[in-house]
This record gives C-alpha cells, sequence and structure tokens, in this order.
C-alpha cells in the first residue's frame, strides 16, 4: 500500500470542505466524536470536517492549508485542504507543492470563474502531474450532460494556455455524493472514473529520470555524510562527481537504516563515506560523470511572490534554495508578469507582489548545479528567503540557464 | 515504495534538516508512543553516530509512574542526555497558581516551563511528536513551525513551506518546532512500532487498574486524582491510547494485549486518539489552538 496526496481547490463555495467530508464519511473514516462537533441542527455539516482554526470557523472560509488523512483498502490518502481566496494563493501554492493530484472543483451553475483559471496557474506552475476538474452541485442542474461539456469544453481551452495535461473532467455532487466514490445512476451519460476510483489508481510519475543526484544534508561524523538520492542508483566503490565543485572521489561505504548496503536508490535517505577522505558539504550534489547536472550562477525562472508584507525587490539580495544548498542572489530581470486571472503576459512599473507571478531572470553570487524541471523537478526549483526577516518570500522553477 | 517507509524516509529527512540547519536542537520525549518513536527515526537518522542532540522532558509532576521508569530506561539504553524541568519549578519561581480542583491540570502551564527552558540552554529548535490528525488546530501547523521569542505560534502568519524545503532560519531569541512525524496518523504511529519491534510504556497495553467515570470517561485513581464521595471506584481492565498527565489522559476500555490486539482495536474504534483520551481539550473547540498561540508544543 503507497500514499498518495491530493489538494481540493476551488473558489469559496463551491464545495471543497463538502468534498473532504464526503470522501471522509462515505469511506468509514470520520470518529463517532468528531462527527458530534460537525453535526447541527440542520443535520450533519461535513464542510466542518476541515475547518480546524476559530478565524475559518467564524469567518466561515478556509484560511490556511489543512491535512487530513484517510484509507481504503488499497490506499492511504493526504488531502491537503487549501484556501480559494486570493490574498491566500501563497498558502494554495504550499499546500499543492507536495501533492500528486490537483481537484479543481467547479460550481456547475457558475461555471469557471477567475479563482478556476488561478488554481490552474498554480498547478501548472508546480507542474502537476494529475489534474482532476470536478464540476459539482451537479444535482443543483438536473445533472445535465450539456453544462458538464459546456464546462469542459472551456477548461481544456485554459488548459492549452497553461500547457496543462493528463487532465480528467468528472461531473459530481459533493453534497449527495454522486460520482465520488462509486458511479451515480444520475449520471448515464458519464462512464466513469468515479473520483475515489480514480484516486485508489492514479500512478504519479515517480523516479523516471535514471542519472543519480545525491543530495547532501548534513554532517553525521569526520568521514560519514548524510543525504538522499533524488534520482538514480548508487553503488559502493562507484566513481563520482561533487557538484558544484566538480571534483572527483570514489564512495566507500553506503550506511541505510542501520546497515551497510551495496545498493541505494531513488527516495533512499542514506549515508556514504568517500574512499579519498574528502570532506563533503551540506548543498554538495553527487552524480556520475556520465550524467551530470548543470551548473551555472544564473538561470531564468517562473517566480511566485509569496510575501504580503513585501514586494519583490530588484535591487535587493535574497537567499536562494534548492535542496539543500544556498547561496546569495539577486532577482535582476523581471521579463513579464502573468495575470492570473486572464493568463495573459503584461509588463507594468509595478512591483512584483504576494500571490503574483512572473518569468524572471536570478544571478547568483556563486554557481549551483540543477537540473531542468521536465528531467527532475526535485532539482529544478526552490524558494527565495528575505535576510531581514527570515520569511519565505517566493517560489520558483527554473526554465533554462 | 510501502507508506511506512514513505513516511519513515519524510521523518528521517525532516531530523537531518533540523540538524543541519540548526545549532542547538533538542528533542522533546515524554515517554509516550509518538515520542518514542522519535527517536526510533532519530537513531537511524544519525547512525552510526549517537544523537547530535539531547532529548527533553518538561514534568508536569503528574505523569504515570510506567512512563517516567520507561523513559529513563530508554535514555540510558542509547546513551542520551537527557534534560528534566519541572513545571513545579516554575510554579513555584513564578509564583504562579497551581490548578486545583478535581482534575488538577498543569497542561497549560508547561509552555512556560518550556520556554524558560528553551531560554536557558539556548534551544533554536524543539523537536516534537505532533501529528496533524491528532487535531485540528495541528492540522494546520507546518513541518517547521516558526514561533516568536515568546513561543507563539501564528496561525494566520505562517511561513510558506514549499516541496520538502524547510526554511530554518531564525534569529536570536526566536525559534522553531520541527515535527517529523506531522503526517503520520495513530494507526501509521502502530502499524510501524509492530514493523520495527519497538518497546512502549506497559500503560498503553491491557491492565486492571482501578478508575472511576468522568463526563463518560475512564480516570484512573491515582495520588493526583482523588475520588469524591459520590464516585465509585471500579477496577477495571483499560489501557491508554494516550500517555499524558495522570489528570487529564482518560484510559479506554480494553483487552488489547499486544501490537496486533491494539491495531485491530484502533481500526475497529468508532472513536478518535484524542476524543478518547483527553480530558483538557472537551473544554474549548479551540483548546489546542490557544495553547499553541501561548507557546504550548
Ligand atoms: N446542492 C449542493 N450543494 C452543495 C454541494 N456541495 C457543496 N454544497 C453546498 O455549498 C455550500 C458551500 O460548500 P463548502 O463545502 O463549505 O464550500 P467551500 O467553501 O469550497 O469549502 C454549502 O452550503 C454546501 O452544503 C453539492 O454538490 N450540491
Amino acid at each position: 500500500m503507497d500514499i498518495l496526496r491530493f489538494t481540493t481547490a476551488g473558489s469559496v463555495d463551491d464545495g471543497k470542505s463538502t468534498l473532504t467530508g464526503r470522501l471522509l464519511y462515505d469511506t468509514g473514516n470520520i470518529k463517532s466524536d468528531i462527527l458530534e462537533t460537525i453535526s447541527g441542527d440542520e443535520g450533519l455539516n461535513l464542510a466542518h470536517v476541515t475547518d480546524g482554526l476559530r478565524a475559518e470557523r467564524e469567518q466561515k472560509i478556509t484560511i490556511d492549508v489543512a491535512y487530513k488523512y484517510f484509507s481504503t483498502s488499497h490506499r492511504k490518502f493526504i488531502i491537503t485542504d487549501a484556501p480559494g481566496h486570493f490574498e491566500y494563493t501563497r498558502n494554495l501554492v504550499t499546500g499543492a507543492s507536495n501533492v500528486d493530484v490537483m481537484i479543481i472543483l467547479i460550481d456547475a451553475q457558475n461555471g469557471i470563474t477567475a479563482q478556476t483559471r488561478r488554481h490552474s496557474m498554480v498547478a501548472s506552475f508546480l507542474k502537476l502531474g494529475k489534474v482532476v476538474v470536478a464540476i459539482n452541485k451537479m444535482d443543483l442542474s438536473d445533472y445535465s450532460q450539456d453544462v458538464y461539456e459546456r464546462i469542459k469544453e472551456e477548461y481544456l481551452q485554459i488548459a492549452a494556455k497553461l500547457d496543462l495535461h493528463n487532465i480528467t473532467f468528472i461531473p459530481i455532487s459533493a453534497l449527495q455524493g454522486d460520482n465520488v466514490i462509486t458511479l451515480s445512476p444520475k449520471t448515464p451519460w458519464y462512464i466513469g472514473p468515479a473520483l475515489l476510483e480514480l484516486l485508489e489508481t492514479y500512478k504519479p510519475p515517480m523516479h523516471q529520470y535514471a542519472g543519480l543526484r545525491l543530495c547532501l544534508q548534513y554532517r553525521i561524523d569526520d568521514n560519514t555524510f548524510a543525504g538522499k538520492i533524488l534520482s538514480g542508483t548508487l553503488h559502493s566503490g562507484d566513481k563520482i562527481l561533487i557538484h558544484p565543485s566538480g571534483q572527483a572521489a570514489t564512495i566507500g561505504n553506503i550506511i541505510h537504516n542501520y546497515d551497510n548496503v551495496e545498493v541505494a536508490h531513488a527516495g533512499d535517505n542514506i549515508s556514504i563515506t568517500l574512499q579519498e577522505g574528502i570532506i563533503l558539504k551540506r548543498g554538495d550534489i553527487i552524480s556520475h560523470a556520465r550524467d551530470i547536472p548543470l551548473t551555472s550562477d544564473s538561470f531564468d525562472a517562473d517566480l511566485c511572490w509569496m510575501d504580503s508584507s513585501s514586494a519583490l525587490d530588484l535591487q535587493k539580495t535574497y537567499i536562494l534554495r534548492i535542496n539543500t544548498a544556498e547561496t546569495e542572489c539577486i532577482v535582476s530581470d523581471l521579463k513579464f508578469k502573468v495575470d492570473i486571472d486572464t493568463l495573459e503576459k503584461y509588463s507594468d512599473k509595478e512591483p512584483l507582489t504576494a500571490n503574483q507571478f512572473a518569468r524572471v531572470g536570478i544571478s547568483m553570487q556563486k554557481a549551483l548545479a540543477w537540473d531542468h524541471t521536465a528531467t527532475l523537478p526535485e532539482n529544478g526549483r526552490g524558494i527565495l528567503v528575505d535576510p531581514v526577516t527570515n520569511n519565505t518570500v517566493g517560489a520558483f522553477v527554473i526554465l533554462q540557464a | 515504495m510501502n507508506y511506512l517507509d514513505i513516511l519513515e524516509a519524510e521523518a528521517i529527512y525532516i531530523f537531518r534538516e533540523v540538524a543541519g540547519q540548526f545549532k542547538r536542537p533538542v528533542l522533546l520525549f515524554s515517554g509516550g508512543k509518538d515520542s518514542t518513536v522519535l527517536i526510533h527515526l532519530a537513531l537511524k537518522a544519525f547512525y552510526p553516530a549517537p544523537l547530535p542532540f539531547p532529548v527533553m522532558h518538561i514534568d508536569t509532576g503528574h505523569n504515570f509512574p510506567e512512563a517516567l521508569r520507561f523513559r529513563n530506561a530508554l535514555v540510558e539504553k542509547i546513551n542520551a542526555q537527557l534534560i528534566v524541568r519541572k513545571v513545579e519549578d516554575t510554579i513555584r519561581e513564578k509564583n504562579l497558581p497551581d490548578p486545583q480542583g478535581k482534575f488538577p491540570s498543569r497542561n497549560a502551564l508547561q509552555s512556560y516551563t518550556l520556554m524558560d527552558a528553551i531560554r536557558e540552554f539556548g534551544f533554536d529548535a524543539c523537536i516534537g511528536g505532533g501529528r496533524r490528525d491528532e487535531e485540528k488546530a495541528r492540522a494546520k501547523e507546518r513541518i517547521f513551525s516558526f514561533r516568536d521569542p515568546s513561543g507563539a505560534w501564528q496561525p494566520h502568519n505562517q511561513r510558506p513551506e514549499l516541496w520538502d524545503l524547510y526554511n530554518g532560519r531564525i534569529r536570536e531569541g526566536e525559534n522553531v518546532r520541527a515535527f517529523p512525524i506531522s503526517n503520520w496518523t495513530e494507526l501509521d504511529i502502530w502499524q510501524y512500532i509492530k514493523r520495527e519491534h519497538i518497546a512502549l510504556p506497559s500503560i498503553y497495553f491491557a491492565h486492571k487498574r482501578d478508575c472511576i467515570v468522568f463526563q463518560g470517561r475512564w480516570v484512573a485513581v491515582s495520588e493526583y486524582v482523588t475520588p469524591d464521595i459520590n464516585d465509585e471506584v471500579v477496577n477495571t481492565t483499560v489501557r491508554y491510547r494516550t500517555v499524558g498527565d495522570m489528570t487529564c489522559t482518560a484510559a479506554i476500555e480494553s483487552q488489547a494485549q499486544t501490537v496486533d490486539d491494539i491495531i485491530a482495536e484502533i481500526e475497529a474504534s468508532p472513536i478518535s486518539e484524542r476524543g478518547a483520551t483527553r480530558i483538557d481539550d472537551q473544554i474549548s473547540d479551540a483548546a489546542m489552538e490557544d495553547r499553541k498561540l501561548k507557546g504550548y508544543f
């Protein structure tokens, strides 16, 4: 049994919380004491399952990401319940950064809204592998195939603009449960899958890149260094290169849990020694000589600004992080912004502020080793940190050197 | 990958991030199942070296003796440095009112003791066993949860936390609470305990105990909880799902003798872990959130 992480996105009142509640309830994942707290005068309020903070219960909206856990006999699931409001887009980016699937809810009566485009933009920015467009409240639209097809057509145009692929459209009623757990007789024109069926069977693309990338985190003792294999396979005795310095070395021991192992794979957290006794540093990336990462001190990237108390300052030095590697940088060039409601590119004199997206050029104080997002997303993205407030102020995905 | 391997890998990665980013971390250890699993994961994360940080217990003075014995034995076995700071001392030093009543909970007072200890030792990161499935406020908290110098959590202004990039940069006096097992459920914990043969205090398993009933829950009679004349003391077979203070942790009726029994029991249980076992959170819908705003774990 493995784990699938997914998020629900949509405008306020599109039914995100109800859908989450429905999934938990219909799979028998709500315990009775929790049921008590969500039962009110008007019966069960499934939406209340996800409203964690007092302000959220009072304002009846979702502000920050909440996590919910449930399982079926096929899989364990982590639901990231992310906010829909514009001013909390950055929290949606946080929540969606770790998911395999984004479910975008559309209220069948309202159709596609600015939020739908914005959330799709987030999915595109994060290069998510799978988007499910759940057209909700079908019960209020007489389960009409026309309504469904019209929204689907319109959405496909957005998807084309955003370069989003692998989309599945599902007509649902979160409130009534249609097409959520099983296919509904009320939509005989829909051939499937039901939402849960899709979530149980979808296989996220994982560890596809064969080239070795070992990212170093921490020096355990004089000769032993801990790190995580992002991709590929490492054997003891392998000749390797250390980046960004390019220095050559030979792997001695590989330790995984309490064992010395001959070989370790993508996803493993290991420790290694080097035969030459070279000292490794946090932030180093190890590869084989035959497929090395790119090394540069500048690149173009898509940037999402996440700080609500400061705008992007093109004169200012930020701290840039990719995996565990850190360096100072400046964002030297703001090429264009993307209007997240219309998805059009534009330029103006205003600085980039919270929840906005832009194409930028970044210059670093020293070269780092990275990969193209298409090759190895885990080594092609990062964050910007304000050195004064220490806040995480931006997230970026690298495009090219 | 199997889900336990995924969760284990995530936790080990987080432990190493804490060690890689902070100067003076500490692991909060109570002798309960979650923090015992934390220790087990930390040992794996830093093998072959010993733990690169001490473990600390914020002792309310209302502990189960079994949990304290277990705590001491485990710390000795792994040769870790144990720091104990007592809520009792804080009460005396700060002249705070010691909660009275039938179930005198020092739970909220732990925040003061914790913050004092953080300042005393200059800890910049406290590693805790909090899980997001435990409680509504926890479900919203980041893995690296930034706290200001007073220890307060700012739920509406949390740092963005993308991918597995944990930002541990702080200024002097600030600290971070790190939660390596954020994404584990109660059942995951038990499945892992089973797979890794992790030992636990005996009170997690069914045993005979003198209890009284409070709001439909079994509470053990002890030197901290004295029955009223109206209470009927019953000797019954119970076990604990969580191990907190004797004054605010309820027992559940159970015959579960082994880890396998417990797993079967949780799978069949209609009630959540906190719902079954915590008396303190029954008081208000936002009890945990309020404690966290004041520097709680
Ligand atoms: N008729 C109908 N109402 C729904 C459906 N899904 C959600 N709702 C209602 O829409 C309102 C907003 O739902 P909620 O889940 O709180 O939306 P959120 O803001 O996206 O979390 C609530 O009154 C729900 O009962 C649905 O499928 N059909």
